[in-house]
């Protein structure tokens, strides 16, 4: 790959800019379908974009007591973890920009980094909103972390390899959903966790703690953590759509399948209360981790078997 | 559940155990008014409806007669029955004692009567204000008839 | 003795602005981690003087200024109010209008259960039943729009009687707009008591049990959902009560959703007494001529708002002005358990437990 594309690829498209705007487009599509369940009208179709317009024009204030260089700098590093996770995951259809061996790994803790930028920013301030909201925000990324990363490894599992590229070859014309069933639950929810969607969005609770840990964000702070959301949804939705529904070989079939997904996940979140925060890391480690270490043994056992046969 | 007129028959022998200092009138088929002469008997009088189960506490009313005098209303209610225990006040030193020991929910009427009338109710928990602002300045009681808003736009 | 190992306190203030409220007072909830270890309230955030204000002003002014104490229940303050004036004045208003005022007074209460509905359920962080019960909620702004020209502040209540009649055409639409909404009543009845993800939130959460509900004073369907049988449209009927007796609802479990519950059966037996009243309604005028002095005296008028028990106490000298009118709001009553039952609750609770009571801090603060 020349420099030219490389950098293209980085800042253009797939990743960079184009990731950006289509960031905001799902978040769109999210508030405009829960909306539609809702019996509401919802946002129009820019309405995403003119909010981070606006932000980002808007002066920034940082408050009394925070540390400067690190209020400026930790929503710079969240929306840049998310932008790299982005590079290694096959976007819009395409192949991944880069790709190594074990770059799974690599994404899904470069994912993480936006839960982890916000719970430091959250502890960062002196706001006692902020002080719950980071501790809700890190506790509850401890809870679905685990079950999250098993569920993403279980098709990794069958398809011998820790390589995204890989991993969405492998599975591509296989629907590893109706073989890996729990796992795809746990996968979808654990997406809905990080998102910190309704019902997980006790870190961002308003009726208890306003806005959780971005309380004191206002201006390009915001919009850039918003931003970096919107990134690890499409990347979430791209990772789990490819990995259990099938792959997503073309543009067309990763907006058909990303859509759906994301459907479910509206759906859930119109039909659920927002759990309290010890109950989520209840559901989590009882019946989330638990059931998706019980799908990882029979993936395990099937697959050795099915080894066996074929040496036999 | 009792009928009414046990209530205000019960409510009658209440009152008239403390009859050197109280008065008692039924201004309306439903409601006895027990006049206390001396307010010291308050909370004995109540500590006798609560013994007996009659009602319970509905209000605490402020009034400025005038002339510095003032009157705290403790209605009671049971059924239709509405017994108002009447204290007068008199003089700018006005002290009661405080119910909230005994009824828990006398406690936010008095904080109000307190603030609204500057009725020294003694035994309150609370010194802070419930519905005054911070600088809400020391003795300006804003139910009182001598009232005077100007007081609240001279800076001290 | 203060020591070095004495921990600091981290407090929580909710309020006066804060999204969990929607109008202003002040709570401080000290926590240690998430469990609730104290609090307190201010309140007077709302306060406008108006029992001040109304040693000012005239009889008749001052429905119209105790009708502006509540948006919500602004028809119950100024039938209590009325009642109160006329039986200082010995005047008793025609049967047709205390009907009429009664039923004002449960078609305001369904508009008020319902939107009570929506803002518990929003601060449970369900929005989508918030959605839904402000959707059907707008059915009964309709019809009282059509029979009062307000949504809001109905101004229905003169001294002596009421300014708006039933015509049949409002009674039909009425009776429509009911049926519509008995059903969606049903649905929520049955989400609020099924839904598992609701009532993880709800069932075992602020649990008052009928000797605290009485010791804390608490009052209206809070109370009733604590086991306490308290409806003064029941014990002290007014207005038309009497001719149409309610059915008391009690639940025993005293939980928050037993207040969910208590409420919402109570939007059911008010759908049935407006019915009842538009089939009966007694013919004839709708006022009786009122003196403009009223004569001296005191009297108490007690009325069941929305959120419980309303008192009013009004003093009259014989001349045009009141010397006192003092209402009594039922928020104060039972803001007292808020505090008291938020400790040793989770800080995720709070905004529910305190959504449980119905607050309304204009009514409160006056």
């Amino acid at each position: 790959m020349s420099t030219v594309t490389s950098i293209a690829a980085l800042l253009l498209f797939p990743s960079g800019l184009f990731l950006l705007l289509s960031g905001l487009a799902y978040e769109w599509a999210d508030r405009k379908l829960l909306a539609q369940f809702q019996n509401r009208v919802g946002p129009r179709w820019f309405q995403p974009l003119a909010d981070v317009v606006k932000l980002l024009a808007k002066e920034e204030v940082a408050p009394d007591g925070v540390n400067g260089r690190l209020f400026v700098a930790l929503p710079i590093i969240a929306l840049a973890g998310a932008l790299t996770a982005a590079l290694y995951v096959p976007l819009f259809g395409l192949a991944p920009a880069f790709s190594f061996p074990g770059d799974l790994i690599v994404t899904l803790y470069l994912l993480s980094m936006l839960t982890l930028c916000m719970g430091i920013a959250g502890a960062n301030t002196l706001d006692r909103f902020s002080l719950v909201g980071a501790t809700r925000a890190l506790t509850q990324l401890f809870s679905y972390e685990a079950p999250f990363l098993l569920a993403l490894l279980g098709p990794a599992l069958v398809a011998e390899s820790w390589q995204i590229s890989e991993i969405a070859a492998y599975a591509n014309g296989r629907y590893l959903l109706l073989t890996q069933p729990i796992g795809f639950l746990v996968a979808i929810i654990g997406l809905m966790g990080k998102l910190e969607l309704p019902p997980f969005d006790a870190p961002e609770a308003e009726t208890e703690i306003v806005a959780g840990a971005l309380t004191e964000y206002s201006g390009r702070g915001l919009a850039l953590f918003r931003l970096g959301k919107g990134v690890e949804m499409v990347v979430g939705l791209t990772l789990v759509a490819a990995f259990y529904l099938g792959g997503v070989a073309n543009p067309f079939a990763f907006l058909l399948k990303t859509l759906v997904l994301l459907l479910v996940m509206v759906v859930m979140q119109a039909l659920m209360t927002r759990l309290r925060i010890d109950q989520t890391v209840g559901m989590w480690w009882r019946y989330g981790a638990l059931l998706v270490l019980a799908q990882w043994l029979i993936t395990i056992l099937f697959h050795a078997i099915s080894q066996v046969h074929l040496m036999g | 559940m009792k009928t009414t007129e046990e209530i205000l028959t019960l409510a009658r022998e209440i009152a008239g155990a403390w009859d050197w200092t109280t008065e008692v009138t039924q201004p309306e088929p439903n409601r006895l008014d027990v006049l206390l002469r001396n307010p010291a008997d308050l909370v004995a009088i109540v500590t006798a409806l609560r013994v007996k189960r009659l009602g319970y506490l509905a209000a605490i009313t402020g009034l400025d007669l005038g002339a510095g005098e003032l009157e705290a209303l403790y209605h009671f209610c049971a059924g239709e029955v509405v017994i108002t225990l009447r204290v007068r006040l008199n003089g700018r030193e006005t002290a009661v004692a405080s119910l909230s020991e005994l009824i828990p929910s006398a406690e936010p009427f008095e904080r109000e009567l307190r603030e609204m009338y500057g009725v020294n109710i003694i035994g309150l928990p609370s010194p802070d204000y419930l519905y005054l602002p911070d600088d809400w300045p020391a003795g300006v009681y804003p139910m009182r008839q001598d009232f005077d808003p100007q007081v609240l736009s001279r800076k001290t | 003795m203060q020591t070095d190992t004495q921990r600091e306190r981290f407090t929580i203030p909710i309020g006066p602005q804060h999204p969990a409220l929607k109008e202003p007072g002040h709570f401080r909830f000290s926590v240690d981690g998430e469990i609730v270890t104290g609090a307190t309230v201010r309140l007077g955030y709302a306060h406008r003087g108006l029992e001040k204000l109304a040693e000012k002003q005239n009889w008749v002014q001052n429905i119209y200024l105790f009708e502006r104490v509540c948006g919500i229940c602004s028809h119950t303050h100024a039938t209590a109010y009325c009642l109160g004036v006329e039986r200082l004045a010995g005047v008793i208003a025609p049967p047709r209008a205390q009907a009429i005022r009664t039923l004002v007074c449960e078609l305001e209460r369904i508009h008020s259960h319902l939107l009570w509905l929506g803002v518990s359920a929003h601060e449970a962080g369900f929005d989508t039943l918030f959605m839904y019960s402000w959707r059907d909620r707008e059915t009964v702004m309709d019809l009282l729009e059509a029979l009062t020209g307000n949504r809001v502040n109905y101004s229905v209540n003169v001294l002596g009687g009421v300014k708006v009649d039933v015509t049949e055409e409002i009674a039909q639409a009425i009776y429509k707009g009911l049926d519509f909404l008995e059903e969606r009543t049903h649905h929520y009845l049955q989400v609020v008591s099924s839904d598992a993800s609701f009532l993880q939130r709800a069932r075992g959460v602020g649990v008052m049990t009928r000797q605290q509900a009485e010791v804390m004073g608490v009052v209206g369907p809070t109370a009733r959902a604590s086991g306490v049988t308290r409806d003064i449209r029941i014990e002290a009927p007014y207005a038309a009560y009497a001719d149409f007796p309610p059915q008391v609802i009690v639940d025993e479990r005293g939980d928050l959703e037993a207040r969910f519950v208590v409420r919402l059966k109570e939007l059911l037996e008010s759908y049935r007494l407006v019915r009842e009243i538009l089939a009966r309604l007694p013919e004839g005028e709708l006022t009786v001529r009122m003196p403009r002095r009223i004569k001296s005296g005191e009297t108490v008028s007690r009325v069941e708002a929305p959120r419980g028990e309303l008192f009013y106490f009004l003093k009259s000298n014989g001349t045009d002005t009141p010397v006192r009118v003092h209402a009594r709001t039922p928020t104060i009553c039972n803001m007292t358990s808020v505090v008291r039952l938020a400790v040793g609750h989770q800080l995720a609770d709070v905004p529910l437990i305190l959504a449980g009571i119905d607050p309304c801090f204009s009514c409160n603060d006056r």
